[in-house]
């Protein structure tokens, strides 16, 4: 069952043009003149119920734009968005009980408040009983692990802790879909990995289907299994996680610590990465030359050891966009 | 319906009482905040008082009535500004993008916006409003009106400022004819109507409304007449409603932003 659809999507935005310096703006003052950005074009997708959804691309792409659209900031030029059966445009009180957003730029928060009192207020927002609210915080403290700061106000809790209690006071009146906007921004590594695997056991323990947009291949990687890729306001690849892998990942990362050394200049289907005399780091374009055979090349008897991965999904992303910029 | 309106108030009340909390974590500036005002505005009082040792009528008003309408108009002042203060940075908070908070909350985005902040300041005009009822000797029947016309004198102010505040939506840069509209309703407010004629007193009673805040709630203080009492009620909601009216259809252009910002 899709509890989001959208179906040609678009949205366009007029900026005024200024030429640089003084004269420019003078010039701007009696004739203005303005472009028109499609920051979303003819954009069509839908989400099944608790699946966890990557939405992502380079700045600019219309990511945040169409966000905004399907959570009911934004009214779209024109197009069909249906959220759980609402329209964004025209319930979007209906639809805010429905839904809860996380925007990791944008603070929710009251910062001289503690959580628990934030917890409270949102609670009161969303027209849920004290009783009730109660419960939901006691059974989220737990789940996020917020014993420790639960009663310290928000401006003397770190960004990672912050975070957390964003996600927890959009998660108090039981969303069914839950939007997060970039979570992990500024943040170190040891805390997004901890905000990733309590948001993969929320949607574990409440079934929340997740819509997440992100710059941060690891969020992509360890939370979703599709991925739906934008740029320049166009959909480019909506595909699962595994198809991407597999169909782009024809490229293997093989470094080996040599006992002679070894000469690999001019082989076809091989770009030398790194070669510090033992030490060597090669990619091997599959579709050309096999792992193994690259390895023939390498000679076993003069491995001392090596690693074969698989080249980040970071390049491969990277590769999709400059392949759709082309 | 009864239900959200009750909710709707229940948000709105906790939305002041936090802003308040906010304002006071420091003692000392929110005590000197308040007394400061207090003393500002009983500044402007000696000035009359050195007048009307002059003359004893001034644009018609005499002084137990300039100072009815210094209370009034700090009254107003106070109780929108203390209130409704986010009403005045309306024009930032659409142009920065800041209402995307209150968009995906299942409550009124515009009475959400306006009452996320309170002015302490604005409670020491509440406060010397009071004290120039108070040595004005009003009756009760006159102190209830006083009360009252507060209330509805703050709402209209509060509805102009929102008005001034969504043309936002439409023209860049906007917080600039909104701060000169506000200014224009607080210089007006404690001037008698008497002074100004033709043009002006239209405008006075048009598009800078500060006669049906100010001036006609005086007359009504001095000498009651229903029909005009009247008349301010529905002056305030339709002013409210047109607040309500022009907000809801900016809304649709709202283009919100990528600034990074906190509710601090």
């Amino acid at each position: 069952m899709s509890v989001i659809e959208v179906k040609n999507l678009c949205k366009t935005f007029k900026v005024k043009k200024k030429e640089k310096g003084l004269k420019g703006s003078l010039k701007s003052l009696w004739k203005p003149k303005y472009k028109k950005i499609e920051a979303v074009q003819d954009i069509s997708f839908s989400v099944e119920k608790g699946e966890m959804i990557a939405f992502i691309g380079p700045n600019g792409a219309g990511k945040s734009t169409t966000i905004k659209m399907l959570t009911g900031i934004l009214y779209p030029d024109s197009g069909d968005i249906s959220i759980l059966g609402f329209d964004p445009k025209k319930e979007r009180k209906n639809l805010a009980y429905e839904i809860g957003t996380v925007f990791g730029q944008k603070e929710q928060l009251w910062t001289h408040l503690t959580p628990y009192d934030n917890f409270k207020f949102f609670g009161a927002i969303y027209d849920i009983p004290e009783q009730a609210v109660e419960k939901k915080i006691e059974e989220l403290k737990g789940l996020f692990e917020l014993e420790d700061f639960i009663n310290t106000p928000v401006r003397n809790l770190s960004l990672g802790q912050r975070i957390r209690c964003e996600i927890v006071a959009s998660l108090i009146h039981n969303p069914k879909i839950l939007f997060l906007d970039e979570p992990t921004i500024g943040l170190d590594p040891v805390v997004k990995e901890n905000i990733r695997s309590l948001i993969k056991r929320m949607n574990k323990e409440y079934k929340t289907t997740v819509f997440l947009t992100s710059h941060d291949v690891g969020d992509i990687e360890k939370l979703c299994k599709r991925v739906v890729i934008v740029n320049h306001g166009k959909l480019v690849l909506d595909d699962s996680m595994e198809n991407l892998k597999y169909h782009y990942l024809n490229k293997k990362i093989v470094e080996a610590k040599m006992k002679e050394k070894v000469n690999l200049e001019g082989e076809d289907g091989i770009s030398i990465l790194k070669d510090k005399g033992y030490n060597l780091k090669i990619e091997v374009d599959t579709k050309k030359k096999s792992v193994a055979d690259a390895l023939k090349l390498l000679n076993p008897d003069n491995i001392v050891d090596i690693n074969i991965s698989n080249i980040p999904l970071e390049d491969i992303i990277s590769d999709i966009y400059q392949g759709e910029e082309k | 319906m009864l239900t959200v309106v009750k909710n709707q108030v229940k948000v709105t009340l906790l939305n002041i009482k936090y802003a308040l909390m906010r304002e006071m974590l420091n003692k000392t500036t929110f005590i000197t905040n308040i007394v400061f005002m207090i003393l500002n505005n009983a500044c402007f009082i000696v000035q009359w008082i050195i007048l009307y040792s002059i003359k004893d009528n001034v644009g018609g008003y005499t002084f137990k009535e300039v100072m009815l309408l210094w209370g009034i108009a700090a009254g107003t002042y106070g109780v929108s500004h203390f209130f409704f203060e986010k009403a005045y940075t309306l024009a930032d908070t659409i142009t920065e993008g800041k209402l995307d908070v209150f968009l995906v909350q299942p409550k009124n985005v515009l009475l959400s916006a306006i009452t996320s902040d309170v002015k302490t300041s604005a409670l020491g005009d509440i406060l010397y409003g009071f004290f120039m009822c108070f040595i004005a000797t009003l009756t009760g029947i006159q102190f209830f009106l006083f009360f009252f016309f507060c209330i509805t004198g703050g709402i209209i102010l509060t509805s102009f400022a929102v008005i001034l505040g969504s043309l936002s939506f439409w023209i860049q840069k906007a917080d600039m004819i909104a701060d000169t509209g506000n200014g224009l309703m607080t210089n007006f407010a404690t001037y008698p109507d008497g002074i100004f004629k033709g043009v002006v007193k239209v405008l006075l009673f048009t598009i800078v409304p500060v006669g049906f805040i100010n001036y006609i709630p005086i007359k009504i203080l001095v000498s009651f007449q229903l029909d005009v009492f009247l008349l301010i009620i529905v002056i305030m909601f339709f002013v409210v409603f047109l607040a309500f009216f022009i907000f809801n259809r900016g809304l649709k252009r709202y283009s919100s932003s990528n600034l990074m910002n906190a509710r601090i």
